[in-house]
Formats: C-alpha cells, structure tokens, sequence
C-alpha cells in the first residue's frame, strides 16, 4: 500500500501569508502590508504557520538594528515544509502566484 | 491636544500593547511585547512618512487599529500556549492537579456543610450564653442532662434559697403539642414551657420583636426557633405579633432565637413563656430543666470547672445537683474533631512509617528553596486534609440527625478519627513517592533483585522522576543497610533519555 504525504490544508489566508512570507516580506507588518490583511488577523496566523512548522522565526541579529536605530525586529521565514506547503497551495490557488510574485528571499 | 489625537498618541498606543500582553502566558510575555512594540515603531514611523499624502487623522486611526489587532493575538496566544502550559501543569501526578483536587474536596464538603441544615447548625460557634456561665442543674450530671430531672417545685424554693448562688434562675418544660399556626393549617412541634425570663437568663438576643403596643398583656407569648421560623413561617420578617393557637390557648409571637442559640435538649421548635400564674398551676411534680446563670462569688474560683450544690431536705437528708456549664454539656463538633485529630496522630505511627526516607544532601541539586518547598507542599496537603474531613464528618453526622444527638456526635467521631487517619497517611505516602525536586509523582515502577538473594544483592523497587531528576529506591525488606527508602539523584547525562514535556522547575540545575 503506497504510502501518502499528508499535505496540511491551509486557508486562503494562511496561503497568502505563507506567500508574502516566500516573496520576501519577512516581518509581521510587511506582511500586513502586502496582504492588507490587519494586524489581528496576520500575526495570529503567523503563530498557527510557525506551531505547525511552516514557517520559523528568529530575531535579527543586533548590529543591524542599531546600525538603522531602531527596535530589534522579529522576522519570519519558510521552513522546508513551508516550501513544500507552498507549493501544493499554488496548485490550489493557481492566482496567489500572480497576485504576490515570488521573489529572491532578502538575507537578514 | 484633542481628544482624538490623545487617543491616537503613541503612549496610548503602548498602553494598548501593555494591556493586550497581560492575557499573553507570562513565559512568552516579554518576547511578544518586544516583537509588537518593535512592530509599532515601523507603523508609527511609517504612518508619519505618509502623512504628506494622507490625512493625518487617518493614519493615527491605523496605528490604533493596528494596537487593537494585538489583543487577537495576545487571546490566541493565551488559548493555545496557556492551555498547553496548564495541561502540563494539571498532568497526572503533578502537585498542582494534587492542591487543585484537595482544594475542590474541601470547598465541595464545605458547601455541602452550608446546603444542609443540620451540618450548617454544626459549623455555627458556640452561642454567646455558652461562655457567660449558665449552668443545667441536674441532678444525674451530664449524663442526664438529656432528659427532664428538675420538678417544678424544687425550682421554686431555688428561686429564693439560692438566691446567693445564682444571679438568674430559668425553668422549661418540653411538651408537644397540635398547633394551629394559620388557618386551616396545623403542625406537630416541639414545644417547651418555660418561665418568662428563660432568654434573660440565656442572654439571647431575639429578632423580629414586635412592637409594644401590639402585644396583648393577658396573652401567652412564643418564642419562636429560627429552623421553625423558616420552615412554617417561610421566614417571614413580620412574624411577631401574630397569634397562634396552642392546644386550644391562645399566644402571640413574640419573637425569633438567633441562629443556633438552641442548642439544649429535646430541639425545641418555639417556647411559650408564661406568667407565674400558670406555672402555679401545674403539678409540683411536673419535671423539666433548669438553668441558671451563676454568680462570681457563688462558687469556689479555679478547680476543674464542676460545679454542685447540695440542697438539705425537711428529713435531714441532702441532696445533690450538678451544675453542668452548658459549654460543656454542647459538646461542639470543632473540639469533637481536635480530639479524633489528636487520636489520630497518636495512632498514625502504628500504620505508616513516619520518615519520609533518606535523600543525600547535594547543594547544586536540592537547593534551599526547594527542600522547603516540598515540606511546604507536604504542610498544604496536610492543612487541606483538615477541612476535607472536618466538613464531610459534619455532612455524614449532622446532615440528618440533630446536632445534640448521641448518635450524631459518635458518627462524627468514628468519620473524623477514620478520615484523618487515612488522610494523614495517604499524605506521607503520596509524599514518599514524590521526586523531590519537582514534587511530581514517580513513575515507572520496576522490580529489581530477588528477595531470596537478600543476603547477596539489593532487591526492592524502583521508581523514575519522568523528567529525570533521579531515582526512588525502595527495600523489599529493610535491612542494616538498606532500612528505608533512599533517593538518588541522576546527573545530566541522563538528560537526553528524558523528554522536555515537563517543565523543570526553578532552582534545578
């Protein structure tokens, strides 16, 4: 008996937060911003994605934020899973592609 | 400065994050409000860039709606990480599901205590009379202090020959009688005659007094309990004054005891006090109780509290009364369990072995605070068990018997001596087979040794803490080298068998 991956099924949200992650928009309010989805709804869900092991987050390393004097920031990225995720979610919203393009994933 | 922009100012907006971050589980708090507060500054600074384009009103209004959005994720962070931290606090075996269940026991008896009548009479102090020196004089001591002794003439010549005893002296007399409490209605109570100045000698307060023009001089006047109150009278506050019909005479409600006042013989539900009138009218040998407050200089200071007076007969003879304080003829159920507390703590080393075991002394492990933390945990098990058993014993007892019955007061005795005895040994136990570090029951169990190879090796059982802390062992049969159970504790190459599903306690290494 062939043995099936088990593909989490993410809502329309989640999708879309998971691909504003991918295309580059790593912190909480970028995503915000590239979704138009409020705060109370992308942070939430950002915590469901990282519980669930699609995305991970860390905080940016020190010297970046004071080189720019400003707060410490959070940011967020796909795991291996996330990618994978990702892609059985193109496949089930053939349009997030074209809405958010994919993009190179900025260093931080 | 508007209101509006008061609102919409970055020191409300903290404050909004301030206040969304105290629903978020204290061990994310700090690492949420850093991420929301960094989050903040972006919008803030980027709200202020786009001021030239937008209104200014607009862009406050968005760094408030995004504040706003953080008690969603402050509420999904309590919902998810908190339920996990309280699921692993209320795991089996932790000492948090232990106090939680000893607590619910001891508020669910204590409520069970309040709900029925009887247990709630029992929880109630001593009334005031109690402590005041009124005595039952009777003449088979305490041990008859249950039935009727005093006749009505004895008490008579009382009143002017012991004058220098007692400053006030009371007679009643139990009767049960039909009584026509309204119309078309009547009901079997228990009624006691007595001498009008029965509660000035109790020094009972009565509520629900009727005014004095509304009471008629030439009737009888009743006393009512306050249990009979509220079952036939459905605690009507406007009681007094009303009359009653009693085997045919007429009285008048005159007022209502305190809670618990009454807790003398036969459970009396109303007292019809009559005028010297009436009570010369009954035989001389009509028998009933007397009580009486005794005066300071009557009896002999100090001794062991037993009173008696003699009285000289006509014959030559003398006779002698008892004069039993009422403190102590009410056996409260409160010392009634000191005693079977005090029984039980003789006999709790026959059952169960005091020690707790042998745990060897290492600093870096066993810190000062947690070494008292177990035996504070042991004290609240302790202190928890107390009420538990002081409670159910009153719910088992007096839940349907009367507080002054024997019966009632041996149930309580035989239920708290047995509850505490079980009790304070299921403590030392359930202490025993706790890790000392994380107070979390041991588990795994494993039998090590055969008992025939006593001589040759250790036998016994052994026990795991499921976070690693050490191990329990416990002899088969004690011996000069092994008598109790010892404890040991497991360094941190043991760490990686153990899973992190537990939360280490503070103060571990």
């Amino acid at each position: 008996m062939p043995v099936m991956a088990i593909e989490p099924k993410l809502s329309h949200t989640a999708a879309m937060i998971l691909q504003a992650i991918n295309a580059g928009q790593v912190y909480g309010f970028s995503v915000m911003e590239m979704t138009g989805l409020p705060s109370g709804t992308v942070y939430p869900a950002m915590r469901r994605l990282e519980r669930d092991g699609l995305i991970v987050s860390k905080w940016e390393q020190q010297a970046i934020a004071d080189a720019e004097q400003r707060p410490l920031r959070k940011y967020y990225k796909l795991t291996r899973a996330g990618h994978g995720a990702l892609e059985a979610v193109h496949k089930r919203y053939p349009l997030l592609e074209k809405l958010i393009p994919s993009a190179e994933v900025k260093r931080v | 400065m508007t209101i509006r922009r008061l609102v919409h100012s970055l020191p409300v907006s903290h404050a909004i994050l301030w206040t969304a971050a105290v629903l978020v589980p204290r061990a994310r708090r700090a690492e949420w409000l850093a991420e929301w507060r960094a989050e903040l500054w972006h919008v803030w600074n980027c709200v202020r860039d786009e001021s030239a384009t937008a209104t200014r009103e607009h862009g406050d209004a968005e760094v408030t709606a995004f504040c706003l959005g953080a008690f969603h994720d402050a509420i999904w962070m309590r919902r998810n990480e908190g339920r996990s931290t309280m699921r692993r606090r209320f795991q089996i075996g932790s000492p948090w599901r232990c106090g939680a269940t000893l607590i619910t026991l001891a508020l669910a008896s204590m409520l069970l205590c309040c709900w029925l009548p009887g247990a709630h009479k029992a929880m109630l102090p001593l009334p005031r009379h109690a402590a005041d020196g009124v005595v039952m004089i009777s003449s088979e001591g305490y041990d008859a202090g249950r039935t009727p002794t005093i006749r009505l003439e004895d008490y008579e010549s009382w009143r002017t020959s012991a004058r220098h005893l007692f400053t006030g002296i009371a007679f009643y007399q139990p009767i049960h009688r039909q009584v026509r409490i309204a119309r078309h209605r009547t009901a079997e109570l228990s009624l006691a005659r007595a001498t009008s100045n029965l509660f000035d000698v109790l020094r009972l307060p009565l509520s629900a007094e009727p005014h004095a023009a509304t009471m008629r001089p030439h009737m009888a006047r009743v006393i009512l309990s306050r249990q009979a109150w509220r079952r036939y009278f459905n605690s009507n506050p406007q009681v007094a004054g009303r009359t009653l019909v009693l085997a045919g005479q007429q009285a008048q409600i005159a007022g209502v005891a305190p809670e618990g006042a009454w807790q003398l013989p036969d459970g009396i539900d109303a007292w019809i006090l009559e005028d010297q009138k009436t009570l010369d009218a009954l035989p001389a040998s009509a028998r009933g109780f007397v009580l009486a407050q005794i005066k300071a200089s009557g009896f002999p200071a100090g001794g062991t509290g037993q009173r008696s007076m003699t009285v000289s007969r006509e014959n030559g003879e003398a006779d002698r009364y008892d004069c039993v304080s009422l403190a102590q003829h009410m056996e409260h159920p409160f010392f009634l369990f000191l005693f079977t507390l005090f029984l039980a703590c003789l006999a709790l080393p026959a059952t169960t072995p005091l020690p707790l075991g042998e745990y060897s002394v290492r600093g870096s492990q066993l810190s000062l605070l947690l070494t008292i933390r177990r035996w504070l945990f042991l004290a609240a098990k302790i202190s928890l068990i107390l009420p538990v058993v002081y409670f159910s014993s009153l719910d088992l007892a007096y839940g349907r018997l009367p507080l002054d019955s024997t019966t009632a007061q041996y149930i309580q005795m035989a239920a708290s001596f047995a509850g505490l005895l079980f009790g304070l040994r299921w403590a030392l136990k359930d202490q025993r087979r706790r890790c000392p570090v994380c107070l979390r029951l041991l588990t795994n169990p494993a039998r090590v040794g055969h008992a025939s190879r006593n001589f040759l090796a250790w036998n016994g059982t052994e026990l795991i803490c499921g976070v690693g802390h050490g191990m329990l062992h416990i002899p088969e049969i004690p011996t000069s080298w092994c008598s109790t159970q010892r404890w040991f504790y497991l360094d941190s190459s043991w760490s990686s068998l153990f899973s992190d599903t537990y939360l280490a306690p503070a103060g571990t290494s």
